[in-house]
């Protein structure tokens, strides 16, 4: 209820030009910011922490979405900053011209890999994986190889790379493995295919919750939540030795914000437990520092794969060719 | 007698409408500028952003034929087979008046069409899924593992779980809108279900259908997420995929906005050719329409339609029943957690409110659409009338994504947060919902017979008196109706609401959503339950507040005894 107010009263004053409060808008994705994301408790850590300021979130539907607005609204975007961009929207965002260096300590960052962006700053990773029912399947396949010879009961759950994020993953990911010959490799996987859905949401719940297959695309996070909030081992991800495609959510900051110091010290203070610690469960990723001890017990039962990228300019000049590709395999 | 007629009704000589006043066709007309202004301005913004167009892309691009092809031949399966089988059922349902569970299948009928694709898709995969309810009952039959809920099969399930409820449901209304008359009459001469078929049943139906199965083509033509995920892959595809990633990945608006016009351009054309074919509204006016209650003892109720009444009722129930219970089924699992959830009620408030703004926009649209139209044709404009109730269903076939893209272009200084926001999204789904309320009101709206216009005329009863008394009556049922359909599918609706971004507090089908994206599945099947508690809530406040007609100083008189004096007087003259 509170975080209700302190919306209502966020709104209230920042129709007003003259607020006495310096409002912080952050445009990102609508998990993000639900009653049990980690958007409430990170607003509450961050306004207690500047005094007089307003965290405002506007939660769009994804970081394509994100992208999408910042596009359509140009110079004078709503926004101070922007939050849920992954890796592979990098390229494009900053082509746009709109984004200024965060100039924050990276120092702290404890990913699986260096990071050295001067405009993107991670606040969570986590790996594309496939998820399985251990109650349909004992002997998850343990590499893509096994996976193309694996039985064929092992059906799988994809998304499709034109509407989702973890779809897309898994393109890179195939990509990233076997280059050249993906095309193959898609028209092998797609014999073990059950569906192929639009979002992320309708193949995990509509679909895998429902049994349907043993497997689904998701993220090696994924077990994490069910072990910790529903207690139950049942769902783990499949650790493949190819290693897994990683991902990488950051944040930046508009150039014309209006309170380039507030937004400094937002991204600052994303570096810190204080917003860390809302990630693990409330993101169900995995933290972008050490969190130590805060680091719910569950984490160390995930799987600890080698990290697979692209850069994200890679990403951008050849997403299409590469959905192409994919798209031509499938339908052959 | 005809110069009494002339002394009775000042000034004399009026044409039939000229008798009304100048409104019906400006509030038509700013109807349709307000829908059009909507549809065609978010479209023409993007194709200005665009600038320049190729459309050879759209025929040089093997596979987007491919997916066009399909997505016809898809929708064209879909409709066939839901609005056919929805015939027998709606028959049935109007032939049997009074069984056990009547009422809770109706209400389930109301149900499945807001139900949000998510949840059903979830309901049909835990029924039809290859671990699903039937599996075990297709295995004994086939000795083979079912897969029909992926394929072609598994889309046709999904449309028609979706859509032949709502044709029953509408057809019934239609059927059950037959003046009680013909009912008495049918049933002292006896009449035999082919003769009742050709007389009575078949002319309620016939003016209905082109437009339903319009309304049906579109709404499976647009389908996006069932025919995604029941497809098997991006075989099946349609072209709202090659929308979105034209639009979100690519942001390629030409491209986008050149597939949104092939949209608009097959929809549209499909619903003049709809639209002209069942042009002429049913001639047989309806006395005050009334439940059938069974007074009238139907010849064609007893023998052998007994068994296939029994058989099409159980169909309807078996294909609605067991989806909706799997979701009440899992929604029951996350009830204990619902109290908990702080922003859960006050979602849910927001989302009625929205909905009832949503659902009288959308019936004030309907009325003002569908009397202008019903003018310009008793003008003669017979095109004109067409296209004034064409352009009611523009914005259900454009793409919402396209409408919310072009309409932030549009609006974007503007366009500020908190209840703006909401106004915009309460407006676009006045517009969404308004083809279901057409749909509805535009079978109740023919006004009055000739004779009981002349008898209007004569007693000099018009303007208001002539609305309070004669018009209001048989129009308050369907209307009941069709407000409840505009509310319930704006309180499902989260396309829309997705488009603008939330930058407060969420709706409920917002939360659901929410719910899913943060692992919450047990608590986003309570919030379906909860969702469609309100919609059972809403169709079952709306039916019972106009159960009956109202009250009238000479109610002493039985209803049907007085349309038997109105044709009496009638003859007289």
């Amino acid at each position: 209820m509170r975080y209700l107010l302190v919306l209502a009263l966020g709104l209230a004053t920042s129709s007003v030009a003259s607020a006495a409060e310096r409002t912080l808008t952050v445009y990102t994705y609508d998990s993000f910011v639900s009653e049990w994301g980690p958007g409430p408790g990170i607003e509450a850590a961050f306004e207690a922490r500047c005094g007089d300021c307003d965290l405002r979130f506007v939660a769009l539907d994804g970081g394509v979405d994100i992208l999408q607005r910042l596009r359509l609204e140009g110079e004078g975007s709503g926004a101070d900053l922007v939050l849920g961009l992954d890796m592979n929207l990098m390229a494009e965002a900053r082509q746009l011209g709109l984004l200024a260096p965060h100039r924050v300590d990276t120092a702290p960052l404890a990913l699986p890999i260096d990071w050295n962006d001067d405009t993107f700053l991670p606040y969570d990773w986590g790996h594309f994986a496939f998820v399985y029912d251990s109650e349909q399947l004992e002997e998850p396949p343990g590499s893509f190889r096994e996976l193309l010879e694996a039985p064929e009961e092992v059906q799988l759950i994809l998304q499709d790379p034109r509407t989702s994020v973890t779809g897309q993953g898994l393109l890179l990911w195939i990509k990233h493995v076997y280059g050249d010959a993906a095309l193959e490799v898609w028209a092998q996987l797609n014999e073990r295919v059950l569906s192929v859905t639009n979002s992320w949401s309708q193949a995990y719940f509509s679909l895998f919750m429902n049994g349907e297959a043993p497997m689904v695309l998701s993220y090696a996070t994924s077990p994490a939540y069910h072990m910790a909030v529903e207690e139950t081992d049942r769902y783990q991800a499949a650790e493949f030795e190819e290693g897994h495609y990683l991902q990488v959510e950051t944040a930046a900051m508009l150039a014309d914000t209006p309170h380039p110091e507030l937004a400094r010290d937002f991204l600052t203070f994303m570096l810190t437990p204080d917003f860390q610690r809302h990630i693990p469960l409330g993101n169900v990723m995995n933290p972008a520092i050490e969190l130590g001890d805060e680091l719910p017990a569950v984490f160390d039962r995930l799987i600890d794969p080698e990290s697979l990228t692209f850069t994200p300019e890679q990403v951008s000049e050849n997403r299409r060719a590469w959905i192409r590709e994919w798209l031509n395999a499938s339908v052959r | 007698m005809a110069q009494r007629q002339r002394a009775l009704s000042t000034p004399p000589r009026r044409p039939r409408w000229a008798s009304l006043s100048r409104w019906p066709p400006s509030l038509g007309i700013a109807a349709l500028t307000a829908v059009a202004g909507l549809g065609l301005g978010s479209l023409g913004a993007l194709l200005w952003q665009a600038r320049e167009l190729h459309p050879a892309m759209l025929w040089q691009s093997p596979w987007l034929a491919a997916v066009l092809r399909f997505t016809l031949w898809q929708a064209t399966l879909s409709t066939l087979l839901a609005v056919g089988l929805a015939v027998p059922v709606a028959l049935a349902l109007a032939r049997r008046p009074r069984f056990p569970g009547r009422a809770l299948l109706l209400r389930a009928m109301e149900l499945s069409l807001v139900l949000p694709t998510l949840i059903g898709l979830f309901g049909l995969v835990a029924v039809h899924g290859r671990r699903g309810w039937a599996a075990p009952l297709w295995e004994w039959l086939l000795g083979s593992e079912s897969g029909y809920l992926y394929g072609l099969s598994g889309i046709v399930l999904a449309h028609v779980f979706y859509n032949l409820p709502l044709s029953a449901r509408l057809m019934l209304q239609a059927l059950e809108s037959a003046p009680a008359a013909h009912w008495r009459l049918a049933a002292q001469l006896g009449l035999t279900r082919r003769t009742l078929w050709r007389t009575l049943e078949w002319p309620r139906l016939a003016p209905l259908l082109p437009r339903l199965a319009a309304l049906v083509f579109t709404l499976c033509f647009t389908s996006f997420a069932i025919v995604m995920t029941l497809g098997g892959g991006p075989r099946s595809s349609t072209l709202e995929v090659a929308l979105y990633q034209a639009l979100k990945f690519d942001h390629d608006l030409a491209l986008a906005a050149l597939l949104a016009l092939t949209q608009l351009v097959i929809c549209l054309s499909l619903w003049l050719l709809a639209l002209s074919r069942g042009g002429a509204p049913s001639l047989v006016v309806g006395q005050v329409t009334l439940p059938l209650q069974g007074r009238w003892h139907r010849r064609d109720a007893v023998g052998a339609s007994r068994l296939t009444d029994a058989v099409w009722l159980t169909a309807l129930a078996a294909l609605l029943l067991p989806p909706l219970l799997a979701v009440v089924a899992a929604g029951l699992t996350g009830l204990p957690d619902l109290p908990r959830s702080a922003s859960l009620w006050p979602a849910a408030a927001r989302s009625l409110v929205m909905a009832l703004g949503a659902g009288l926009g959308a019936l004030a649209l309907a009325v003002a659409l569908l009397t202008g139209s019903r003018w310009l044709a008793a003008c003669g404009r017979r095109w004109a009338a067409l296209l004034m109730e064409a352009g009611g269903q523009l914005i259900l076939v454009i793409p919402a994504l396209v409408l919310g893209t072009g309409l932030f272009l549009l609006l974007r200084p503007t366009l500020g947060s908190g209840w703006q926001g909401y106004a915009l999204v309460v407006l676009v789904n006045a517009f969404m919902a308004l083809p279901f309320a057409m749909q509805v009101v535009r079978g109740a709206l023919p006004g009055l017979s000739a004779p009981e216009q002349r008898l209007a005329e004569q007693f000099g009863i018009r303007g208001r008196a002539r609305l309070r008394w004669l018009v209001w009556p048989r129009l308050r049922r369907p209307l009941a109706l069709a407000l409840a359909y505009a509310m319930t599918l704006s309180l499902g609706d989260f396309s829309v609401i997705a488009l603008f971004g939330s930058p407060s507090a969420p709706t409920l089908p917002m939360l659901l959503y929410q719910q899913l994206g943060g692992y919450r599945w047990q608590g986003a099947a309570a919030t379906a339950l909860l969702l469609m508690a309100l919609v059972v809530l809403i169709f079952a406040l709306l039916g019972w507040l106009t159960r009956r007609p109202p009250r009238y100083p000479f109610t002493r008189y039985p209803h049907e005894e007085r349309h038997a004096r109105v044709s009496r007087s009638d003859v007289s003259l």
